[in-house]
């Protein structure tokens, strides 16, 4: 009869469903077309592979120090008592110049303390009347002409900061960073801290680097020469790994990339990126993006 | 049952006076009836939201929607706990079976959630019930527009949160207001380490330090001079150089202040989700939401009202612009409807008036319309039923059915008058007549609302659905019996009067000429009833023929009238990329000429709504009128359009959809494939492989189409593990490293600045540059107990993995879904087959298990429930109508007249080209009620006239002559009762057009086939205790 007809249809009316649209999950060498307007208008940029040199740096943090061979104490060499102070903390002294007078207590006799070395007050526990032994320094003269920068060297830092290496310093607010060379690695290890130090001598013919400052470092671990250089803003991670999306005559296409030393902005492809080919240098995430645009529409997530 | 009649003329006063109670009763209803746009087809769920700042997927899952789930296990009338643990957010859904009482549900919930509460450890979030709402509860939305351009997005948003928000919470009936867009304001510290390290501070110290010098004290009061005197002290900050200047640290009385070590600024909250229009940059925004079983009509205009109010209160040149208003569905799905439901009455009127030939029956059968209306809309407001597109259209669908009733009734009293001796008092003749008719018109309109019983064993969202339809035309029928049989005698003794000719007069011309055209053909078809048969044969020959070409699908879609655009980028796109991607997409919608604006919502705003990542936009594509249009009013073709121009977006999803329809889906999460294979399971890893495996086997299964797998994975993470050994050396604890990295990298909040009852967060972070890239990440110093600072890469791995971008989980477990179509095959062997493969060739591992969905289940279940309840309806029909007619013979040739009328249903849908859907399977079921009832009056008739004597050839042609005018007549009426619902445009009216297509066709087959087949075929089936 008719009705059986009937349930079918209320059957195939409740229970029809709309075929939707399913992506399929191939994206195997599939390669992705897009017209130059669309490249502009997503903000697509392309190079072309080149060799370069890679610079590596790392950051540590350190301290502004005195140079502690241009440093020299002021000792009476008599006993005595304080006549004349003559200098006061920053004032600058010449080699030879009499910085104090004091009353030798065995002989009674006036005799002049001298500095020994060019360069400025840094400290002074001297005042007038007042008793001196001769086991005290009651002056430091340090010439500031040029500053020692000790970095801080932790233990994962040890083995690529060596003598010779190139340092940027820079002291925050307003200070212009300075460049200076390592010229000597502390062989042994703070045992409270466990860090080491790696020693600057820096030009301060201003004064500008001052004693006691915190400073940041920008050690150059090292420069590699490599054959192919490019910006970490062209990398994806793909299924397969970390990939280059490169523009063939079909368009583009991911290719992992095998990758060797970086820094913070670039990195040396060792395979996989040829010199001379053209990647996206940046906007590759859309790339990548279009790939998996075919996994999007399953296990949706609103 | 006659005396009913007999009752009811006795007292016409009452029965006059109960009538227009009934009318006005029924308008005041309507007054108060909430008005939706379409019924609401929600689940009936619990949604428990808690965030939890900068928490990766697997942690939300383990310590917010863990317990909360645990929480809720074993509560009453709850089908099924579904949860979602996002990054930074934990969605638990708890679906209750419906019908329970949603502030029951609430409650329940709520005493549970205490429990959850202490499960969660401190300071992983507050988990809070969303919204008192349905997914139809997000009725208005709007953005600020601000002319001046001087207002910062914080400022807009500030002004979002603590001006209009609180305002508009006020209205009554709206439960929520949630911003989105722009930035909330806070207060950000950000500490430069190198400072830290500087003066020797850590960020704990920091952050101790801030919340140590923002504070109002009170202490008690002092008495001076017989007067008392509050003792209050203010230290609260209140603002950037309050706090700039709180001392961090003393060294030999030297301070060092906050603004030494850190940047003190205002700046924005970290978000998840951002607002934009027009392709030119960011708005603020903000959605109302309506409480549940509110008057969606009165709250918004409320909330209109507000808006206006608030709009004067903003500062110079800023204003609320609303730009999607539920408002605008509902007042154009209810018009439809509603000019459907008066052209109905106006056309049945008509028809009415041409085939009585007179104005006073005309009358009495048209006031049949108003009262079963009226009648049906007290009991919807009784009910708690919401006027909307389907219960309206209920109404409006038994307009011609209405009057059925009181058409048999009132055409026998207008004959009976006419034929009746003069003498014979009137109200004598009335109830005689009255009587006559009684019977089958009772019976008649039972059948009716017993055929709508299928209906209301519908489930899910067809149930919601459609059921406000069944229970209207329930009711309105119910109405229609109510009038049919108290007030139509009496208004017919009241209104109608003998003929003027006296006995015997003259039926109307259009009639007389009708039944002169049909004369000849009735006496042919009683004379050679092979001509029937086959006539009969051949229309059910066409029907089969014509039936499996129609096409199939579930419900036509609903036309909102707002088109929305979804986009679906990448899962693991960060939200500036999606807000670029978006905007680039806005400005080439801008391009269309019809468009005026485009707004987008991208993520989620303040919790409560919406749950949507960042990766997923919703573009609302805002029209000028449609007349403006290059196709004026064509939506089809202006969907085309957008989908072109749109065009190509490289690693983006498009698709069209609309605001309802969406947060819908959204709330159902349901997949919406035919086969669905849930694989639940505890390790991600293993979940993604074996449903990989399952899905390799699913595919080789003949029929497999669309195979799929869930994807979970795709969201990069830094991860950070820390080195135990590592940490122990140096004398520290996981949490220090931990607080670090959350404080440094994450931010902490430490107090809040008050600006008046404003409140904003302090948030202590590292400056930017100092956590933003990993390398920063595993620079960041951790002070030792013995003041070392040790970088945190000396301490913990730190490496980039991809983690899961959700994880879902079905009554308490883990699973992923493997979804699949079947094509060319039954879908019951495929399942079968393709179990039987994975039980051979996968072994799960210990714990896991697959459970079967998907809308292939829905279909069966609803099958089953069908072949049940068909049967059972066409049993009651067939018992009714033994019951009538005493005969089963007569039942027989009654019931045969259904098959006919599903013919022209069928044809129907066939030339006007529509699919075999939900609403048109409604057309049929209204169908069979409506074929039976043409039966019924034609049959009865034969009967009496075989009683009275009439050899069974001559009483066939006659009593099919006779009654020629009342099948005509509820014929006529019905079908074009239904005729405005046909040719409506306006929104909602592709639901109901396969309707009325179907029953318009079979009605017109039907009718055909009752007025020439039945009294050819009655010789075969006539009453048997009569011999002619």
């Amino acid at each position: 009869m008719k009705i059986i007809y009937l349930m079918m249809g209320l059957a195939c009316g409740v229970g029809g469903v709309t075929a939707e649209e399913q992506g399929h999950k191939e994206h195997e060498e599939e390669a992705i077309q897009l017209s130059p307007e669309v490249l502009k208008e997503f903000g697509i940029e392309l190079a072309t592979a080149a060799g370069g040199t890679l610079t590596m740096e790392t950051v540590l943090p350190g301290e502004i120090q005195i140079n502690q061979d241009r440093l020299a104490h002021v000792v009476p060499r008599y006993p005595g008592v304080v006549l004349e102070v003559k200098k006061n903390i920053g004032d600058p002294v010449k080699k030879g110049e009499v910085v104090a007078i004091l009353e030798g207590n065995d002989s009674l006799t006036p005799y002049p303390l001298k500095a020994m070395v060019d360069g400025v007050v840094t400290d002074k526990h001297i005042t007038l009347g007042e008793s001196l032994q001769t086991d005290r320094s009651i002056y430091s003269i340090a010439d500031l002409s040029d500053v020692w920068v000790n970095v801080t060297l932790y233990q994962k830092d040890l083995a690529r900061v060596r003598k010779g290496q190139t340092v940027t310093v820079s002291g925050g607010e307003h200070l212009e960073p300075a460049q200076g060379v390592i010229d000597y690695v502390s062989p042994t290890l703070d045992e409270r801290t466990r860090t080491g130090y790696a020693r600057v001598v820096l030009p301060n013919p201003d004064g500008t680097w001052k004693p006691g400052m915190f400073i940041t470092a920008e050690v150059q671990i090292g420069t590699e020469a490599a054959q192919v250089v490019i910006p970490l803003t062209a990398l994806q991670t793909l299924e397969e790994g970390i990939s280059v999306f490169v523009e063939t005559d079909q368009g583009f296409k991911p290719r992992h990339v095998k990758l060797g030393h970086a820094n913070r902005t670039q990195v040396e492809v060792l395979s996989g990126l040829k010199a001379g080919e053209r990647y996206v240098s940046k906007g590759a995430f859309t790339l990548k993006a279009e790939l998996d645009r075919g996994e999007m529409n399953s296990g949706h997530s609103h | 049952m006659s005396g009913i009649v007999h009752f009811a003329l006795q007292r016409r006063l009452v029965i006059v006076v109960l009538t227009l109670i009934v009318i006005i009763a029924g308008y005041f209803s309507y007054r108060q009836l909430p008005v939706d746009a379409f019924p609401d087809v929600s689940p009936n769920l619990v949604q428990i939201f808690t965030t939890t700042e900068g928490l990766a997927p697997e942690e939300v899952e383990k310590y917010v929607t863990y317990p909360v789930e645990a929480a809720m296990a074993g509560l009453p009338g709850v089908e099924k706990v579904r949860s979602v643990s996002n990054f930074g957010l934990s969605v638990v859904n708890i679906y209750f079976k419906d019908g329970l009482d949603i502030y029951f549900c609430r409650q329940v919930v709520s005493e549970r959630l205490a429990e959850a509460r202490e499960q969660i450890p401190e300071g992983f979030g507050d988990p809070g019930m969303g919204p008192i709402s349905t997914g139809m509860g997000l009725v208005l939305f709007y953005y600020l527009d601000d002319t001046t351009g001087t207002h910062s997005l914080e400022d807009l948003r500030s002004i979002q949160d603590w001006v209009i928000k609180f305002n508009l919470q006020t209205v009554p009936g709206v439960t929520e207001v949630l911003g989105i867009g722009g930035f909330e304001k806070q207060y950000q510290v950000d500490v430069d380490p190198a400072n830290l390290q500087r003066y020797n501070l850590t960020l704990r110290d920091v952050i101790a330090r801030i919340e140590a010098n923002n504070l109002n004290v009170g202490a008690q009061f002092i008495e001076k001079n017989a007067e008392e005197l509050i003792v209050r002290s203010v230290g609260l900050a209140t603002g950037i150089n309050d706090l700039n200047a709180i001392v961090v640290k003393t060294v030999d009385g030297r301070p060092v202040y906050l603004r030494d070590i850190a940047t003190v600024k205002i700046g924005g909250a970290i978000r998840r989700g951002v607002q934009t229009r027009n392709g030119e940059g960011e708005v603020v925004s903000g959605m109302v939401i309506k409480l549940f079983g509110s008057n969606a009509s009165t709250v918004i205009q409320r909330v209109e009202d507000k808006i206006e109010e608030i709009n004067g209160m903003l500062p110079e040149g800023v204003n609320i612009v609303p730009y999607y208003q539920q408002k605008d569905i509902v007042e154009s799905s209810v018009k439809t409807v509603l000019s459907a439901l008066i052209q109905g009455i106006i056309l049945v009127a008509l028809v009415l008036l041409v085939f009585m030939g007179g104005f006073r029956p005309s009358i009495v059968v048209a006031a049949s319309i108003p009262f079963s209306v009226m009648f049906a809309i007290i009991a919807m407001k009784q009910l708690g039923m919401s006027a909307n597109l389907m219960s309206l259209g209920g109404l409006a669908i038994a307009i011609g059915m209405m009057v059925d009733g009181t058409i048999v009734m009132v055409e026998n009293i207008d004959r009976t008058l006419r034929e009746s001796d003069p003498s014979e008092p009137r109200i004598h003749v009335v109830r005689r007549a009255s009587q006559e008719v009684l019977r089958p018109i009772a019976f008649a309109i039972a059948i009716i609302i017993v055929v709508f019983l299928p209906l209301f064993t519908l489930q899910g969202v067809e149930g919601k659905t459609f059921k406000p339809l069944a229970y209207t035309v329930a009711l309105a029928m119910l109405g229609s019996l109510v009038f049919a049989v108290l007030q139509a005698p009496v208004f017919g003794h009241l209104l109608m009067r003998r003929p003027k000719g006296g006995k015997g007069g003259k039926e109307p011309l259009l009639i007389r000429g009708l039944t002169k055209l049909y004369l000849p053909v009735v006496k042919l078809f009683v004379r050679f009833r092979a001509l029937a048969v086959g006539l009969a044969v051949l229309l059910m020959l066409i029907g089969a023929l014509v039936f499996p070409k129609l096409g199939s699908e579930f419900t036509p879609k609903l036309r909102e009238g707002t088109i929305v655009v979804r986009l679906t980028m990448a899962p693991s796109i960060a939200l500036t990329e999606s807000k670029r991607v978006t905007l680039i997409a806005e400005r080439r919608l801008m391009k269309i000429p019809e468009v005026r604006e485009v707004v987008t919502r991208i993520g989620r705003g303040e919790v409560g709504a919406h749950s949507d990542p960042v990766n997923s936009a919703e573009m609302y594509v805002l029209l000028k009128p449609k007349a403006e249009w290059r196709e004026p009013g064509n939506q089809e073709a202006m969907e085309n359009i957008i989908r072109d121009e749109l065009g190509y977006l490289p690693g983006v999803l498009s698709n069209l959809t609309q605001p309802i329809e969406m947060t819908v889906a959204e709330l159902l999460e349901g997949v919406r494939a035919e086969l669905a294979i849930k694989l639940f399971g505890d390790d991600l890893d293993v979940l993604k492989q074996t449903a990989d495996r399952i899905a390799a086997v699913v595919q080789d299964v003949p029929g497999a189409a669309d195979v799929q797998v869930a994807q979970m994975g795709g969201v990069p993470q830094l991860l950070i593990q820390p080195d135990r050994e590592a940490i122990t050396r140096y004398g520290l604890n996981l949490s220090d490293v931990q607080e670090v990295i959350q404080a440094a990298v994450g931010g902490a909040t430490s107090g809040a600045i008050f600006e008046g009852i404003r409140q904003y967060d302090i948030v202590v972070r590292y400056m930017p540059e100092a956590r933003n890239n990993i390398a920063a990440i595993k620079e960041i110093l951790v002070q030792a107990p013995n003041g070392m600072r040790v970088p945190l890469a000396q301490l913990a791995s730190i490496e980039e993995i991809v983690g899961p971008r959700q994880i879902t989980r079905e009554n308490n477990q883990r699973f992923i879904t493997i979804q699949c179509n079947v094509t060319d095959r039954d879908i019951g062997s495929f399942v079968e087959e393709a179990q039987a493969k994975i039980d051979a060739e996968i072994d799960l591992p210990v714990g896991y298990l697959t459970t079967w969905g998907g809308e292939y289940r829905l279909q069966q279940e609803a099958n089953k429930r069908l072949a049940v309840v068909v049967p059972i309806t066409l049993g009651i029909i067939a018992l009714l109508l033994y019951t009538s007619f005493n005969s089963i013979m007569n039942t027989l040739l009654i019931l045969l007249n259904i098959p006919l009328a599903l013919v022209g249903g069928v044809i129907a849908l066939w030339v006007s080209g529509q699919n075999m859907s939900v609403p048109a399977s409604v057309g049929f079921i209204a169908l069979f009620g409506i074929a039976v009832e043409n039966g019924m009056v034609l049959v009865t008739y034969l009967n009496q006239l075989l009683r009275d004597g009439v050899p069974v050839d001559e009483a066939s042609v006659k009593g099919a002559t006779l009654r020629l005018r009342p099948v005509l007549m509820t014929a006529i009426t019905t079908a074009l009762g239904l005729i405005p619902l046909l040719l409506a445009t306006g929104t909602g009216s592709e639901v109901q057009r396969p309707l009325a297509t179907v029953v318009i066709g079979g009605l017109i087959t039907s009718t055909i086939l009752t007025l020439l087949v039945i009294p050819s075929l009655y010789k075969w089936f006539k009453i048997e205790d009569v011999k002619a």
